[in-house]
């Protein structure tokens, strides 16, 4: 015996309209392909939100099996940046729900490896919308906003900004969700080269209650209008598993490939999340949603 | 394209067939083989458009043109005939909910009343009984249709007069709580479930219907029902206790005052309310968000002009047996044991429902003798709430998650998710009788099972 509130839809509305003419404001200046977040938080977003009066805290744990080496008698890759071979990247996303349709999310990326201890890489803010439910899409559909930070010795580029449209559904045992994403630098090498093209997409099966398993596909096509060739694209194939323990938590692990020369060969990843409600619920009382 | 016909639409189908080879009492009415006395009520089904609030128009079905249909009132043991014309487009059948009628006349197919088909018209005859408050509404399969059966207009109140009424009260009011607009929300770590856009109280959302008038000084009975298909609701009034006097229709042994009281779907209360309290309040859910997607009433003192206010009660646990006799029930004659189960589908679907391992049609039929006293000790081994109703009968509550009581008369009781409970009634009218969970997501898919006598 659940329910979601009814929500009118014409203030969200006007919200999400904001949302789309400042990012598009953001994006037409000029712009340019900038996936700061590669390997950081390696997660195919679903359309909801988080509910109001309460946050939910995930930790990203990802370990690169086989990724880019450093130059002989060097510290860093060719690119001038940390390698990523044998890195792990930590990343704690806290996400607090604002009311029933909009969220606010904060990042802390950080990574460890040999020789380099633990680094601090940078921070993300990530505001986030959804189409109300009363709006009775067929779909799930939502809008992140992502701007942030990272050192340059983790990403060629330090500013950036990603819209990320997000369209899912969940249909008996069957959930699909794809996330077109757009990025843009503000500042490094990819500030000239305009918008990139990021999508991700999921598909995944329910075998029982608790075990959903299926494929997770990240891309970087590079520039919108002028794609990269394939052999220097982003494309990453993740075979992974979510398990459904309950509503407080939410756990995935998925183990990663990349088949092009522009991304890291191995990945393994792993998501934790835990729920937290702030509005005090005694099962069974008056306060109580059953 | 062909769908497969669920095998609750097959069982209504063939019964809207067999409508008119049913038992001549009955369906007399569709016949037309004798001069019929004119009906003591008249209920016309119909598609209506219901205005819950300026601008807010809900496309349901309804009894008469109206939410709820019209309130009957008839003496408990005199014979009543009650027309009911369908002008939808789908069978319909109308149930009397907490009666002890005959399986014909119950208004449930799989217990073999019949559907009333499209343009038909049919006589419900029966004998009013037991006293108390009690309430129709359909009993039609809806499924993954969410704007069928229950979710619909389709309830009204019924109040069996008893032969003495003390009547201990100065206003008696009639209040139908209602959840429209469903759609399949949810999902994620759970399955499907119904969710709503808004949520009415006499069919009109808080705010947006004629208040309650009410004088200084008076005791009001408020007559309680949740017509929601699946959702249980939370009410309080603002500045008053509210005295819990009857559940569903039957007086309870302690009555008890309440800040806030609890209704299960098809669950009812009697409430006596001491108006002592002078202002404009609200009569309302006790969570926001279902406040403000309607559910709440204005309850407005005479020569009070203010605006409505609401005050957060003490929050309340709700158990029924503070409202009974603490002492254990005699032993039954029989104990029929009964366990609760889902079958998940999918994030993206309702459960399956099964009972002893299985679903409706194929769950076992108990078979019952008259006169006996059967114990039902149900399990629910679920993660849902389950209000159980047992058809055509009135148990008796005899133990909640493994501790007795006695005494607490009801035709339908909350097993809770991951508890027991035990309920005992006497088998005293023959027929098919329907067992269900009255949440329409449940009984549609599988929770249900009948019971015959022998």
């Amino acid at each position: 015996m659940r329910r979601v509130a009814g929500l009118r839809g014409g203030e969200t509305w006007w919200v999400l309209s904001k949302v789309l003419v400042l990012a598009g404001c953001g994006l037409g200046i000029s712009a340019v392909g900038a996936a700061a977040q590669n390997n950081y938080e390696i997660q195919v977003y679903g359309a909801d939100t988080v509910a109001p009066q309460s946050t939910m805290v995930e930790l990203h744990s990802n370990f690169t099996l086989e990724g880019t080496k450093p130059l002989r008698g060097s510290a860093y890759a060719a690119d001038r940046m940390f390698p990523t071979d044998h890195a792990e990247h930590e990343t704690v996303e806290i996400t607090n729900g604002i009311n029933g349709w909009s969220e606010v999310g904060f990042y802390i990326f950080t990574a460890e490896r040999s020789g380099q201890g633990v680094q601090w890489m940078g921070d993300h803010i990530r505001p986030r919308v959804r189409a109300p439910d009363s709006w009775h899409l067929p779909v799930g559909a939502s809008l992140s906003l992502e701007f942030g930070y990272q050192r340059r010795v983790f990403s060629t580029d330090t500013w950036t900004l990603e819209i990320r449209p997000i369209i899912d559904k969940t249909t008996g045992r069957w959930y699909l969700a794809f996330n077109p994403a757009l990025d843009r630098s503000f500042h490094g090498e990819s500030v000239n080269q305009g918008v990139t093209f990021a999508p991700a997409a999921k598909v995944s099966y329910d075998f029982n209650r608790v075990v959903s398993g299926g494929l997770e596909y990240y891309a970087d096509y590079g520039k919108f209008f002028d794609p990269d060739t394939l052999h220097n694209q982003q494309q990453q194939f993740f075979p992974a598993i979510d398990l459904n323990v309950s509503p407080a938590w939410e756990i995935n692990f998925g183990v990663g490939i990349g088949p092009t020369a522009g991304t890291d060969r191995w990945i393994v990843k792993g998501i934790l999340g835990r729920h937290f409600e702030w509005k005090h619920r005694r099962a069974g009382s008056s306060d109580s949603m059953q | 394209m062909t769908r497969r016909m669920n095998r609750r639409e097959f069982v209504a189908a063939a019964a809207t067939i067999a409508a008119g080879a049913a038992a001549p009492d009955v369906v007399r009415g569709l016949r037309g083989l004798e001069p019929e006395p004119a009906a003591d009520v008249k209920l016309e089904i119909a598609p209506l458009k219901l205005e819950i609030a300026p601008k807010k128009v809900i496309d349901t079905v309804a009894y008469n043109g109206a939410v709820p249909g019209p309130l009957i009132r008839w003496p408990e043991g005199k014979p009543i005939a009650i027309d009911v014309t369908n002008r939808t487009k789908l069978p319909e059948i109308v149930h009397w909910h907490g009666q002890w009628i005959p399986s014909l006349a119950d208004g449930a197919m799989e217990e073999g009343s019949p559907m009333i088909a499209p343009g038909a018209m049919y006589r419900y005859s029966f004998e009013a009984r037991p006293a108390g408050f009690r309430w129709y509404h359909a009993h039609s399969f809806a499924g993954h249709h969410l704007d069928r059966g229950l979710y619909t207009g389709q309830f009204g109140c019924f109040y069996v007069e008893p032969k003495e009424n003390p009547g201990r009260y100065d206003q008696e009011i009639f209040l139908t709580l209602h959840d429209w607009n469903a759609y399949m929300g949810g999902g994620g770590d759970a399955s499907m479930d119904a969710v709503y856009d808004y949520a009415t109280i006499n069919g009109r959302m808080l705010g947006h219907g004629d208040p309650l008038r009410v004088r200084e000084g008076q005791r009001v009975l408020l007559h309680l029902v949740n017509a929601s298909a699946t959702l249980m609701h939370w009410l309080a009034l603002a500045g008053h206790d509210m005295t819990v006097v009857a559940m569903d229709g039957n007086a309870v042994p302690e009555p008890r005052k309440m800040q806030a009281v609890r209704l299960a779907p098809a669950e009812r209360l009697d409430l006596l309310v001491e108006m002592r309290n002078p202002g404009v309040w609200v009569l309302g859910e006790t969570r926001k968000d279902l406040r403000d997607a309607g559910m709440g009433i204005v309850v407005e003192y005479a020569g009070q002009t203010a605006e409505a206010r609401w005050m957060e009660p003490a929050e309340t646990e709700w158990d029924y047996r503070p409202f009974a006799h603490a002492q254990a029930a005699a032993p039954p004659d029989q104990v029929i044991p009964l366990l609760f189960e889902s079958k998940f589908a999918g994030h993206g679907e309702f459960d399956y429902w099964t009972i002893n391992g299985k679903s409706f049609p194929k769950t076992e039929t108990v078979t019952l003798t008259e006169g006996k006293r059967y114990r039902v000790a149900m399990t629910n081994r679920s993660m849902d709430d389950h209000p159980i109703h047992l058809h055509r009968h009135t148990f008796e509550v005899t133990s909640l998650e493994g501790r007795p009581l006695s005494g607490l008369l009801k035709d339908v009781v909350v097993v809770k998710a991951g508890t027991t409970a035990a309920v005992d009634f006497t088998a005293r009218n023959p027929g098919s009788t329907l067992f269900h969970c009255h949440q329409q997501t449940h009984m549609d898919f599988g929770f249900m099972m009948l019971f015959r006598y022998a």
